[in-house]
């Protein structure tokens, strides 16, 4: 019967009872897609990091795990000392520019040959390796995005680069270039922002990472295979403070429709509050059928929300196909939680105040 | 029966030593009620003497805001008396808390409004589940059928209140009050809302229900013509009963 009641009285006002799961979907939605589109791009870019095949990688001292953020202090020659300590097979430097220009990435300058002697080089699918100073290597990803073509001329740090080649993603970055020209364009002559090592054996890493700190003092030191634990939000300063600002602005949303919604609810229903009081309802009676009442819409509008999140990955991917957006089952759960606290905490005061009504004022209520 | 034959005896002046024992089912004693205008206290009742003997039927009269209704819904155990007693089937009123009254309104008592107060968003049969619902013995399909049939409401179950004459929807009102079996059932200006004919199914309803069942009937009402279902008559005016005479 309390069923029956709660479904008719959502069904009453159809309008508000769709403000109301909107509002929920949306909070729902922005919440995952938030948490679903910062932690998709770290671990995308940790995959493609790890995806080098290095199996250590050298910073400068106090260096961001987020290799973009970082300069470019070590001279080149620190590379010569690397490959000089045991079990190191091979030692490639990469200068890291980070560009904004239609749209944000992480450019990186290469020398082709120790590059390809650490990661055994780059599948190609169209196209060829660098072989000019003007040469742009480009994944398969953001050669479905921008439209490269092989061979066709794309202006990139104000300088006109040829694409030489398409290659298969998750080598690092989307877009390659000679390391001695980004050098120079950059103003980073022998300068390198990191070092890739590649170990005689994986064995070896633990060995090689200490010889490392030994040699180079102060540099940071990271073994490849714990960089994906690295990547999250909490190492990128003001991220995690970012994140949970738009969770909380998601909340607010829904709490607030939620609340207005049973408020006007409550003042609408006041005269059938005085008559369930009339029949015997009791207070926790008429709160606990308000408060059901909000979680029920409050689960059709998480339904509502993880369905729009979906959609609105699927439309992000369409216009954006670098981007990457993980939505999981974990955020998914505790999006609902969230929602779900949302909505009943937002209808803890309508409901108290329906609860609380004198049955003869409600009666009377026109 | 015997209380009926009591009442009937009581009407007719013959009221046997034994049966004067009978306690009353309700029962005022000084019943004051004041309500609060600003720095004002307006009093509504003023020290009301009131009995009810079970199975009997009484019709409260008087002018409007003579304080019948606010005596109503204080021995109904929705409004709280400011000072006196409020005896319903032997429990005092003004000694329970919240909670006890209305567990107290819940099995004891059923209310008959003038706007008949159906829940709008539920159909008929729904409006009148609630209260076997809230009784707490959930959905009894035969007392459901019994009581539709008796109120003639088999075809209409479907329908909500917006698509129910006057008549159908008190009548949904009085099976909604009366679906429990209550004791006591009170009825503020049943009639009200209600055309000649529709009026007088209502009270003959009433009448038939205090007659074949036994149930104590309170009626709010100031229409003369009305009394004539009652076994008794209260006048009230300015807060306080003026007499108490039989109807006939």
């Amino acid at each position: 019967m309390m069923g029956e009641l709660i479904a008719r009285n959502l069904l009453h006002r159809p309008l508000r009872t769709l403000i109301g799961v909107i509002a929920v979907a949306v909070e729902v939605a922005l919440v995952v897609l938030i948490v679903g589109l910062t932690s998709g791009l770290l671990t995308e870019t940790a995959k493609r990091i790890e995806g080098i095949g290095a199996d250590i990688m050298l910073q400068p001292p106090a260096a961001s795990v987020f290799l973009g953020f970082s300069g470019s202090p070590m001279p080149s020659k620190i590379g010569g000392k690397l490959h000089q300590l045991k079990y190191v097979q091979a030692v490639t430097p990469a200068l890291l520019q980070f560009n904004s220009g239609g749209g944000i990435e992480v450019i990186y300058g290469i020398d082709p040959r120790s590059f390809r002697e650490v990661s055994g080089g780059f599948v190609f699918l169209q196209g060829h390796d660098m072989e000019g100073p003007n040469d742009l290597l480009v994944d398969d990803w953001a050669a479905k995005a921008k439209n490269f073509k092989v061979g066709q001329t794309y202006t990139l740090l104000n300088h006109d680069w040829r694409v030489a080649g398409i290659v298969e993603h998750g080598k690092g970055s989307r877009l390659f270039v000679p390391l001695e020209t980004l050098q120079e364009l950059v103003g980073a002559r022998d300068k390198a922002s990191i070092f890739l090592v590649k170990c005689t054996r994986p064995d070896h890493t633990g060995d090689v990472t200490d010889e490392i700190r030994s040699a180079l003092p102060g540099y940071t030191v990271r073994p490849l295979k714990d960089f994906l634990s690295l990547m999250t939000s909490t190492n990128i300063p003001g991220l995690e403070t970012f994140i949970h600002a738009m969770i909380s602005l998601a909340i607010a949303i829904g709490l607030l429709v939620i609340f207005l919604t049973m408020y006007t609810t409550v003042i609408e229903r006041t005269r059938d509050i005085g008559v369930l009081k009339s029949l015997g309802a009791n207070q926790g009676f008429i709160v606990r059928a308000l408060l059901t009442e909000s979680a029920a819409m409050c689960v059709v509008g998480i339904g509502a929300g993880i369905g729009l999140s979906y959609a609105a990955r699927a439309a992000f991917l369409a216009g954006f196909p670098t981007i990457s957006i993980l939505i999981t089952p974990g955020w998914m759960l505790r999006a609902a939680g969230i929602a779900l606290f949302g909505a009943i905490l937002g209808a803890s005061y309508p409901a108290w105040l329906a609860g609380r009504k004198d049955p003869v004022e409600a009666l009377s209520y026109d | 029966m015997a209380i009926t034959t009591t009442i009937r005896l009581r009407r007719e002046g013959l009221i046997f030593p034994e049966q004067k024992t009978v306690e009353p089912i309700l029962k005022t004693e000084g019943l004051w009620k004041l309500y609060r205008a600003g720095k004002v206290e307006v009093p509504a009742l003023r020290g009301v003497n009131f009995e009810v003997l079970p199975g009997e039927s009484v019709a409260v009269m008087g002018p409007s805001g003579c304080g019948k209704s606010t005596l109503l819904y204080i021995i109904g155990g929705l409004a709280q008396a400011t000072r006196g007693r409020v005896l319903v089937d032997g429990n005092d009123l003004t000694e329970l808390n919240d909670s006890a009254r209305t567990k107290l309104r819940r099995h004891k008592i059923g209310f008959v409004f003038q706007r008949f107060n159906l829940l709008p968003t539920l159909t008929a049969k729904g409006n009148i589940a609630i209260a076997q619902f809230l009784h707490g013995d959930g959905f009894d399909p035969h007392r459901f059928e019994v009581v539709t049939r008796m109120l003639g409401l088999e075809g209409r179950l479907r329908h909500k209140p917006s698509e129910l004459s006057g008549g159908e929807q008190q009548r949904v009102a009085i099976a909604r009050a009366i679906i429990n079996e209550p004791k006591i059932l009170l009825a503020d200006e049943p009639t009200g809302n209600l055309d000649s004919k529709n009026s007088e199914t209502v009270l003959q309803m009433l009448r038939q229900l205090n007659k074949d069942l036994g149930q104590t009937v309170v009626m709010i009402t100031h229409n003369p013509e009305t009394v004539t279902y009652f076994d008794r008559v209260v006048h009230m005016r300015d807060g306080v009963i003026v007499d108490g005479i039989p109807a006939d």
